[in-house]
């Protein structure tokens, strides 16, 4: 299946079971997105708004999903799509306890290229631990980063940023920081290859276009999850693929 | 690390984050800015005349410092050993030593420019110091309290609302403390350039930890000159409880290079050993990252976080300062258990036979106390942090003591 729309979609593994979990990333894939986002639930995800917390909180008391259980489905998710784009999420002490070489063997026979570890800051002596030749940290930036730690990071250097929208916790309402702008040119003048994705609170079509439109990708993930929840996961994926349509044209 | 012969106490305040393995900063990058502008702050004012002669004057007009420093007579003749003397923390204003920090906190906030301060509170101690030094200073101040916490400690929320604070109870997860630090990060993180999380303890990412025990040691500095006045000599062993560890960082911060000083830190022992039971994270607690720090927590087999439980919402707390952490891998710190019925008792003992009702987090480092004072000679001297005072506990220990008093009181109260 090739991607139509420049989307990352987001799921929690094991919400709402992790048979159903298998069955939206193939809804995901089905519906074109370009990138898989799956995160590994935590008892305590501290950076995610209600919808994902509610969602891990299901996945690890009522389903008891543990670090192998996810890795288990992301395995029957990428032998159904060997060629579809994977990133993963998971909180540092998640896979911190898992054990971090272990974690990380599994990435690479996984053939997952990005981890987004929203307590992990990328250039920690810790990030080190979770960076392979193979598999590269995300950095999660938002409008306050400053000019002399976008030079470093951009020195480092990463293929894939994710960009806050505005300051605001996963799923809080949509906008785009004045200062996302500067950066953005920042990072696509020192580094024409990488890839930019903005995620945060992007729920409608027209939002997942603005972003995607800025950047190179939009992310959504908490409107999903609540589409899922209401039974309309089918109905605004397809308003998400229709609206990106005349873009595909062009 | 090439800097072997560094004494404890350099080790700490020339950390850069890290106690060993321990500590570090690990949050979201969008609070990096905020943490690293913190840290460069707290160097600065660390060689500040004015700043620190501010917070002295502050700690001395506002809170009522130095503390006293008072012999335990009675008991150690009762006990046949040691000894004992306590530290009369709870003679701070607001009842506690978190006022310590929250003074230095709240100044290095005001030199920040920032106007905004958010914190987290369990039982509502912290908030409370919060609450009182913001309206003081004339910052604008929120608390998030987990709604668990709200509810049973309502009296701490009045007097938080009364000091001008907006109260947050907090929705998500089990509604208590761990919750509430994690509703105070979600606020930064939406609100990262106005606000100053006002942290409420040696835990969280750098430089909360090495900052809140610069701003605890006087405790420990006080114990010092106080004890060589009454004794003629330092003590032989310093005792504190540990939450998350202020408290304790507090009292041995000024003895930690005094190797003849034994250093105990009595953890929160509950009502068992089970997971879920107890609070004793140093003495059956897992390496991990959380909260933005990398230390011991109460966690399951596969990285979840565990539930904890103790008689002292204090002490209820999954995990433990990086600082004591390092420092009981290096030996420099014992840790020690006390449970529930145990903190109970030693809040009766200490107050019949001395007049003093310690705070129940306080109590548990008097339980142990006066095991040991028990094994040690007549000349030993033995310190004790009475971190907080035991009003806060008013409806915990009479519904322990007095459970019948209590109905009828409160019955009579909805009936008027």
């Amino acid at each position: 299946m090739k991607p139509t729309m420049p989307i990352m979609a987001h799921l929690v593994l094991g919400y709402p079971t992790l048979a159903e979990s298998i069955r939206t990333a193939a809804q995901y894939v089905a519906a074109g997105v370009q990138i898989l986002e799956l995160q590994i639930p935590f008892s305590h995800p501290t950076a995610d708004g209600p919808v994902i917390t509610a969602a891990c909180r299901e996945a690890i008391e009522g389903q008891h999903v543990t670090v192998e259980d996810s890795l288990r489905a992301l395995a029957t998710i990428r032998q159904r799509f060997p060629d579809q784009e994977i990133i993963v999420m998971s909180y540092l002490n998640r896979i911190f306890t898992y054990g971090a070489a272990r974690f990380t063997a599994d990435m690479e026979a996984l053939r997952i290229r990005h981890l987004i570890v929203p307590d992990l800051p990328v250039d920690s002596p810790m990030a080190a631990k979770f960076s392979t030749e193979s598999l590269q940290l995300v950095p999660v930036l938002a409008a306050n980063v400053g000019a002399e730690r976008l030079e470093k990071l951009l020195d480092m250097p990463f293929s894939f940023y994710y960009l806050m929208s505005d300051f605001k916790i996963t799923g809080a309402g949509f906008s785009l920081h004045p200062r996302l702008k500067a950066i953005i040119e920042r990072i696509r003048a020192r580094q024409a290859a990488a890839r930019i994705g903005i995620g945060f609170g992007i729920s409608t079509p027209e939002q997942a276009l603005l972003a995607a439109k800025e950047a190179d990708i939009a992310i959504v993930g908490s409107a999903l999850i609540q589409a899922q929840y209401r039974g309309e996961l089918d109905a605004l994926l397809t308003k998400i693929a229709a609206a990106f349509e005349p873009a595909e044209v062009e | 690390m090439e800097a072997i012969s560094l004494s404890f106490q350099d080790t700490i305040l020339q950390s850069q984050g890290y106690f060993g393995p321990y500590g570090g900063c690990f949050v979201p990058e969008v609070l990096l800015p905020n943490l690293a502008a913190i840290a460069a702050a707290f160097e600065d004012i660390k060689t500040d005349a004015d700043f620190l002669a501010e917070l002295h004057q502050t700690l001395q007009d506002f809170s009522g410092r130095p503390t006293a420093f008072t012999p335990l007579p009675t008991l150690s003749t009762q006990i046949g050993g040691a000894q004992l003397f306590l530290k009369n923390e709870g003679l701070n204003h607001t009842g506690a030593h978190k006022i310590n920090h929250c003074i230095g906190q709240a100044l290095l906030a005001k030199r920040l420019g920032k106007k905004r301060i958010i914190a987290e509170t369990g039982a509502g101690q912290h908030g409370y110091a919060t609450a009182a030094v913001c309206a003081r200073l004339g910052l604008d101040c929120t608390v998030y309290m987990g709604r668990i916490d709200y509810e049973r400690q309502r009296p701490n929320v009045y007097w938080m609302e009364l000091l001008g604070a907006k109260v947050v109870p907090v929705e998500d997860g089990s509604q208590t403390l761990n919750d509430a630090v994690i509703a105070a990060f979600k606020d930064w993180v939406a609100h990262p350039e106005e606000t100053y999380y006002l942290l409420g303890s040696a835990v969280g990412p750098h430089p909360y930890p090495a900052m809140n025990t610069y701003f605890q040691k006087i405790v420990g500095e006080e114990i010092r000159e106080q004890c060589i006045a009454t004794t003629g000599r330092l003590p032989d062993a310093c005792i504190a409880c540990v939450g998350g560890g202020s408290n304790a960082m507090g009292m041995f911060f000024d003895f930690l290079d005094e190797a003849d000083v034994q250093l105990i830190g009595v953890e929160a022992g509950g009502r068992g050993e089970k997971p879920g039971e107890h609070a004793a994270k140093l003495r059956q607690g897992k390496v991990g990252v959380f909260e933005g720090y990398h230390s011991y927590f109460l966690q399951d087999q596969v990285g979840n976080i565990a539930s904890t439980h103790s008689v002292s919402a204090g002490l209820d707390y999954c995990g433990v300062s990086p600082i004591l952490a390092f420092l009981g891998d290096e030996g420099r710190v014992q840790f020690e258990v006390a449970s529930d019925e145990e903190a109970l008792a030693a809040v009766q003992a200490l107050a019949r036979a001395e007049g003093i009702i310690p705070a129940l987090e306080s109590a548990h480092a008097f339980a142990h106390a006066f095991k040991m004072a028990a094994q040690m000679p007549k000349d030993a001297i033995i310190v004790v942090n009475a971190s907080g005072r035991g009003e806060k506990d008013l409806f915990i220990t009479m519904r322990h003591f007095q459970e019948e008093s209590l109905k009828t009181y409160a019955r009579k109260l909805l009936n008027d």
